[in-house]
């Protein structure tokens, strides 16, 4: 689903993200990245998302060729991927049946099948009686169950979460990982950055750890930063 | 990139489902624009204030050029042309000839008016009547007074009318009077043009106050505009309410240029009928008739569509998550 092939990320001031990455993710595989604040979590999440482009190095998402998505077809590529984030991004204004309809308009679907779809992906969280409360009305853990049902209600082969018990408490944090895992076991894509160690030993997946923008460890067996194209495949059979 | 059944629900759905989502969409879009706009009422009046005052000027100088071309138009006999008879033609043939004339096509009226009953004007009219007693014999020409017909509008053909009438072997020559038409031309030329220039300008002024308005709402969004395009919304997408604030703050702004349109008319039609009166006519203004009124409107949608597309375009694009 995800393969990064010799990635760099190089900014413009010359800052060094990701140094040579290579790793990849099957269809179906569940995986947590994690390493220390500025290690290149995020700036990997944004290649993704394609928020940011590799600086040179292959990345392909569901057999797409990332560079060869133009500009304007960015927001196409993007409804396949539902993005939970640390401060749950969701819009104050709006209800919680609105910010999780907000995909489904995106698309275009009829009232009919959003409100269908909303009910379904809220039931899904357990907010469905929350619908419509604004999301200052809710709690932390509410909060991020609804970004949660936002980004799998247009049932994306592919979830990203961007450190997604960031501002949780550990009880709530398991909870919310529980419902990823939930995701994952009826066949959706999941990559999970996060530096919650203790919650992620806990749970068994595969993990991905970079450290300063080198691929530091994928899933225990070492691999190095500097790491030659056999490397995802290593990954791909490891995971 | 991804070959799940559910893929994009807009380009699976069958293609009249999919224009109906997109009308409905639009109808929604159109819908909340319009509740957000009225949920601040004074900021929104005001807006259109502002730019409703801006569209008044061209729209009300406009309004009184059209009335202007209608008093042109409407003027009992729009040019007079005298001729003025040979010396020795006797008056009885001078009458003949005025009744000849005023059988012609495009003719409205014929006067004949011989040389006595002119001089008698003068002295009744003038201070040198005493002067004129000591006159041996009366020096003024018979001259009959021709005034074309209304459908003789253009000065060209009044001049052709001229050469004409000038070829009766009893006619010496023909003075036309139509210094006062040019005249009136002219100025209603010269305010044509200043309307257009000053629409011109209070356009652009229009478009300026707009988009600014536009470019600080979409600070406002700024959040929701990068939620938007992370979970995947278009360019097309994410401007559309800004499309709709805009069109809908030009038509409050035309709406509000209507009334004060009126407003003024209403203001200055009393002193113009006093006015009018003082020269024996019974004119008043008219205001914004229906063609006038929907050019205004349109005129402020557009407006109002064109700036927020410009800030829009200007400043979105600067607008994507990081």
């Amino acid at each position: 689903m995800i393969n990064f092939e010799n990635v760099i990320k190089r900014y413009s001031d010359g800052h060094e993200a990701l140094n040579d990455v290579s790793f990849s993710i099957p269809r179906g595989e569940m995986a947590f990245l994690t390493g220390h604040s500025g290690a290149g979590k995020s700036t990997l999440l944004k290649l993704i998302m394609l928020m940011e482009r590799s600086t040179s190095g292959q990345i392909t998402v569901g057999e797409q060729d990332l560079s060869r998505i133009p500009k304007r077809q960015i927001p196409y590529f993007r409804r396949h991927i539902g993005v939970v984030f640390q401060n749950h991004r969701l819009l104050l204004d709006r209800t919680v049946f609105d910010n999780v309809a907000l995909p489904l308009e995106i698309a275009g679907l009829n009232p009919r099948d959003i409100g269908r779809r909303v009910r379904a992906a809220l039931d899904k969280v357990g907010l469905l009686s929350k619908e419509k409360l604004t999301p200052i009305q809710l709690s932390g853990g509410e909060q991020q169950r609804v970004g949660i049902a936002r980004a799998v209600v247009n049932k994306p082969p592919l979830l990203l979460a961007d450190e997604p018990t960031g501002n949780l408490d550990p009880e709530l944090s398991e909870e919310i990982m529980k419902l990823f895992a939930e995701f994952n076991q009826v066949g959706v894509t999941v990559l999970i950055a996060s530096h919650d160690l203790a919650l992620i030993h806990h749970m068994h997946y595969r993990v991905i750890e970079l450290s300063k923008g080198n691929l530091l460890e994928s899933n225990g067996f070492a691999s190095a930063g500097k790491s030659t194209a056999d490397q995802p495949e290593r990954s791909h059979i490891n995971g | 990139m991804v070959e799940t059944p559910r893929s994009s629900g807009a380009r699976s759905a069958n293609p009249p489902n999919a224009v109906n989502n997109y009308f409905n969409h639009h109808t929604k879009v159109a819908k909340a624009t319009l509740r957000a706009q009225l949920k601040t009422p004074f900021s929104t009046f005001f807006t259109c204030a502002v730019i409703g005052i801006a569209l008044v000027l061209p729209t009300l100088l406009s309004v009184l050029l059209s009335n202007i071309q209608s008093v042109n138009q409407g003027w009992d006999g729009s040019a007079q042309i005298t001729l003025i008879l040979k010396q020795g033609v006797p008056s009885l043939d001078g009458g003949v000839l005025a009744d000849t004339i005023a059988k012609k096509q495009s003719i409205k009226s014929s006067k004949f008016i011989d040389n006595e009953t002119a001089l008698n004007s003068f002295k009744t009219h003038f201070e040198f009547a005493d002067a004129i007693e000591y006159l041996d014999e009366n020096p003024l020409p018979h001259v009959i007074l021709v005034r074309p017909d209304k459908s003789l509008n253009k000065i060209e053909h009044i001049e052709q009318l001229k050469e004409s009438l000038v070829k009766y072997p009893e006619v010496d020559s023909a003075m036309l009077d139509v210094a006062w038409v040019q005249r009136l031309q002219s100025i209603t030329d010269l305010l044509e043009r200043a309307v257009w220039l000053i629409a011109g300008m209070l356009s652009l002024a229009v478009v300026l106050v707009l988009g600014n308005t536009i470019r600080l709402a979409i600070e406002n969004k700024k959040e929701e505009i990068i939620v938007i395009k992370l979970v995947g919304g278009t360019n097309a997408f994410v401007q559309r309410p800004f499309l709709y604030m805009g069109i809908f703050l030009g038509f409050g702004a035309s709406l509000f240029a209507w009334f004060l349109i009126h407003w003024v008319l209403y203001m200055l039609n009393t002193p113009i009928e006093a006015l009018a009166q003082s020269y024996q006519s019974t004119f008043s203004l008219s205001g914004l008739g229906f063609e006038s009124t929907l050019f205004l409107l349109i005129l402020g949608m557009g407006l109002g569509w064109f700036s927020s597309w410009l800030a829009v375009r200007k400043h979105l694009g600067d607008i994507e998550p990081t």
